[in-house]
């Protein structure tokens, strides 16, 4: 009886130690591979002298990839990333479609057929002192 | 004569109904042999093959159009690696419409079902590193699906992707995953499904008091039969790679956020979560959909009536039909948005 | 089973055989390995029988890529050209700064005279200002005659002439229908336009548009008749707001040179354009002008002076003078250092010109090398004026007859 269970406690105990050493294992793998060897994305761009933007321009900047609108009320950054999966939307008569999914937004960026759920993101603009025109992406 | 190495992997006789072309229709060999011809060709590109950003799509313009033969080594390893996809996908209909995954072949349908979902990660990851603008938009929507998994998406997506978003990490890993990481574990499958056939008996049969047929075939036999399979294979290989090239567009030259994309389309085995996902909730379709189809999979032989053992090795038997419609329905399905997913977008 | 295994043998060796033989008709690809880029590129597998562009961009030296891009290795026509910059023309003035520019060949500062393209891109002849500004003032769009508009938005940060931007040109904003024609009719002159379907003269666009006189050919030796696909080839009637092109058959170079209302000399007709019109006239200054009026300054009394003051002339001291530079690039003249040459009143060298020890001169066509002598007007019995010295007054007296 003390015999069985001994032997019973010395396999409980060599699973229980086994298994936690592959539960550690597995996380120290996971661990190891979740590390970021890219830096951070850029998150701000420097477009340039605001002149070069005038007044009804709509500028595609592919880089961040957005769409820089001029009006009477001033500058719009509008981001051209869809708010679904991430595909590049392309422009077309009534606002953009993208090409994966068939979302499409209007060209205010609301949202007017699906699966996209989100408006596009409305990307933050700063005028330096200088006159350089700055979009921000985070 | 004697028998040489490769007649030792098999055993001394099988019963002839084991080997019958309209029971089996060859898949798993089949499957096997591609993956030969996978490992083989796949080898030989990386001879050549840079896994960088940079260098990536123009190695393989150089494989394609520079290297002697190279064009017909890189279309072999592609129609090889869609080719593997169909058949076991065949091979998985097989088993299920003739009732064969009952124990004590349960296991080896599991194995089975992992080597499957294995050869579409290596056909994946294998398309990515094309790294060229034919593949762009199924990385983005790819990996980007991983981050819709609640409370660990974003964790996953860091480990299989290295960073913020795809680049020269990525473009490693995936090479890494593709040529070692998948390739070991499909290796490591592959001998404990074949280990696994012959220990379960060979091919699902009625007891043998139950056989019509008694014959039994010798291995000589059999090994002919496969050598006409991998003969007629090799063939239908090479004059496919002669008549329709693997497909092949420009480099990535920026970020693969910025450059245009010359195809939305995803590669063909996807297309059906493409069309899926057009419908809404990317989590929803893009990722629950396609896990509850492989968990139905994965239960086929737990939930359904079993097969009655006087009614194997055949197709169709009445005791299975519930898992024949079940998995008949999904197979549609699956065909149905495919070819939706395939039509010009209006 | 061994009769199907030998059959299907066959059909392997004979699918075997099939490949060697669709890989023996490829073409055997051809490298070309670049001194500048030293990436190997195929493209000559099949464009082998190209001209040289010009002396100064040998293929040896440049390859395709650098200036044309697509793919240097594919040798799948679709996928090489693909990518290639602004289609079959790289000077094209969308893509000129990527491809003439690059990082350190036709772009660069203003003080080593390296700006050509953003000298281009401000130019009258790619801004279409002053037709445009011209145009909306006629029909009452604006109140001046100063250019706001252009072809494209275009700004100029360190401006001279006090424009500091041109707004794109929109057709469809404008009210008065005469303009919107205008928009649509009128707009195949500027430098990137594409010449109209079955147009009796055909040019490239952007930097090609004056440098590229025959198929992929490269010159700074720019005959007349190049300038000639956009200027003296017709008349833009204001009133239907039409372009009609001449009619008189040209025969000689007299009849070909300018229209038929002009007033020149015997000088602007058997000489080019480019032998007396400079680099800052033709390619702009690196200003936004209003006027082709502004930019143009070129005149008789340049090379002939007037009746109290020479030429201005300059002797070439320094080896590094452009004027050494740009007589390499064409040499029509060996200049000499210590040769004295004309320079304009803005100090560009007329480095085709030298003044010669009887105190003649003398000029060598760019593009014909014929050698012309020429006098000063001081000490002639020319009656002109002091205070009326421009060109058309000129004319009066020594306009050719026709």
């Amino acid at each position: 009886m003390t015999d069985l269970s001994r032997r019973d406690f010395l396999k409980l105990t060599r699973d229980g130690f086994l298994y936690l050493s592959g539960a550690l294992a597995f996380g120290g793998l996971l661990r190891f591979l979740s590390h970021e060897t890219n830096s951070a994305r850029k998150t701000e761009f420097d477009l340039g002298f605001v002149d070069k933007y005038p007044l009804g321009s709509r500028a595609s900047i592919s880089e961040i990839p957005a769409l820089l609108i001029h009006t009477d009320s001033g500058f719009t950054a509008l981001s051209l990333t869809c708010t679904h999966l991430g595909c590049t939307l392309k422009p077309n008569e009534t606002g953009f479609a993208c090409p994966c999914h068939n979302s499409s937004f209007d060209a205010e960026g609301k949202v007017t057929h699906g699966p996209a759920v989100k408006p596009l993101k409305a990307l933050r603009i700063e005028i330096t002192d200088e006159g350089n025109l700055k979009v921000f992406t985070a | 004569m004697r028998p040489s190495f490769f007649h030792h992997l098999h055993p001394p006789t099988i019963p002839t109904a084991q080997s019958r072309w309209r029971y089996t229709l060859g898949a798993g060999g089949t499957a096997i042999f591609l993956m030969l011809v996978l490992v083989i060709t796949g080898a030989l590109e990386m001879f050549y093959y840079i896994p960088t950003p940079a260098e990536a799509a123009l190695s393989i313009q150089t494989i394609t159009y520079l290297v002697p033969f190279g064009g017909l080594v890189r279309n072999i390893h592609f129609w090889s690696a869609q080719l593997l996809i169909v058949v076991s996908a065949v091979h998985l209909l097989r088993v299920v419409f003739t009732g064969a995954y009952i124990p004590p072949r349960r296991f080896n349908y599991l194995l089975g079902l992992a080597l499957f979902l294995i050869s579409i990660f290596l056909n994946f990851t294998g398309y990515i590193l094309r790294w060229d603008t034919g593949i762009q938009w199924a990385l983005v929507v790819g990996t980007n699906l991983i981050k819709t998994i609640p409370f660990f998406g974003n964790n996953l997506y860091t480990i299989l992707i290295g960073g913020s978003e795809p680049g020269s990490p990525t473009l490693i890993r995936f090479y890494t995953w593709h040529v070692f990481g998948l390739m070991i574990i499909s290796a490591i499958l592959i001998g404990w499904h074949a280990f696994r056939v012959r220990r379960d008996g060979g091919i699902a049969l009625p007891p043998p008091s139950l056989r019509a047929d008694p014959n039994r075939i010798s291995r000589f036999e059999l090994v002919r039969r496969e050598t006409l399979a991998m003969i007629l294979t090799s063939a239908a290989l090479i004059i496919l790679s002669i008549f329709s090239p693997a497909p092949i567009a420009a480099p990535i030259r920026l970020s693969v956020l910025q450059s245009v994309p010359e195809s939305a389309a995803a590669p063909w085995f996807f297309l059906w979560v493409q069309q899926m996902l057009k419908w809404g909730d990317p989590f929803l379709f893009g990722i629950l959909v396609p896990v509850i189809i492989l968990l139905i999979l994965v239960l086929i032989p737990y939930i359904f009536p079993k097969t009655l053992e006087s009614e194997l090795g055949r197709w169709f038997p009445k005791s299975n039909r519930l898992a024949q419609i079940t998995l008949a329905i999904i197979t549609l399905l699956i065909i149905f948005f495919t070819i939706l997913g395939s039509l010009p977008t209006s | 089973m061994r009769k199907l295994i030998a059959i299907s043998s066959g059909i392997l060796l004979l699918a075997l055989s099939l490949a060697w033989w669709m890989n023996s008709r490829q073409p055997q690809p051809v490298e070309l390995m670049p001194i500048l880029t030293g990436q190997p590129e195929y493209c000559v597998t099949c464009h082998s029988d190209l001209p040289e562009i010009s002396a100064s961009h040998p293929v040896e030296t440049f390859g395709c890529v650098s200036c044309h891009g697509g793919e240097r290795l594919a040798l799948d026509a679709d996928l090489a050209h693909s990518t290639m910059r602004g289609g079959a023309n790289p000077s094209d003035l969308s893509v000129a700064e990527i491809s003439c520019g690059g990082s350190s060949c036709h772009t660069g500062s203003e003080a080593d005279d390296r700006d050509h393209i953003q000298r281009v891109m401000t130019s009258v002849q790619s801004t279409y200002a002053g037709a445009i500004a011209n145009i909306r003032y006629t029909f009452g769009a604006q109140t001046d005659l100063t250019a706001h508009q252009g072809i494209n938005a275009i700004t100029d940060e360190r401006t001279q002439t006090g424009i500091t931007a041109l707004e794109i040109f929109n057709p469809t904003l404008e009210s008065n229908p005469m303009i919107q024609k205008f928009g649509e009719e009128c707009f195949t002159c500027h430098i990137n336009a594409v010449p109209r379907e079955g147009e009796s003269y055909t040019r490239q666009t952007g930097c090609a548009a004056c440098h590229s006189t025959e198929q992929h050919q490269l010159t700074t030796a720019i005959s007349y008749t190049q300038c000639n696909t956009c200027h003296n080839r017709g008349n833009y009637d204001l009133r239907t707001m039409t372009f009609v092109e001449r009619t008189d058959h040209l025969t000689n170079r007299l009849e070909e040179y300018y229209q038929p209302i002009a007033q020149f000399t015997q000088c602007e007709y058997t000489l080019d354009c480019v032998d007396c019109h400079t680099r800052s006239e033709v390619m702009g200054d690196g200003d936004l002008h209003s006027n082709q009026k502004d930019i143009q300054y070129v005149q008789c009394k340049t090379c002939h002076g007037t009746l109290t003051e020479l030429p201005l002339t300059k002797t070439l001291t320094d080896p590094n003078d452009i004027a050494f530079r740009m007589a390499f690039l064409k040499p029509v003249v060996d200049l000499k250092l210590g040769d004295t040459i004309l320079v304009t009143e803005q100090g560009e060298p007329l480095w085709n010109t030298r003044v010669l020890p009887d105190g003649t001169y003398e000029m060598i066509g760019k593009a014909t090398k014929q050698k012309f002598n020429f006098r000063p007007v001081m000490g002639t019995a020319c009656e002109q004026k002091p205070n009326e010295q421009e060109s058309h007054f000129c004319h009066e007296c020594h306009a050719v007859e026709r």
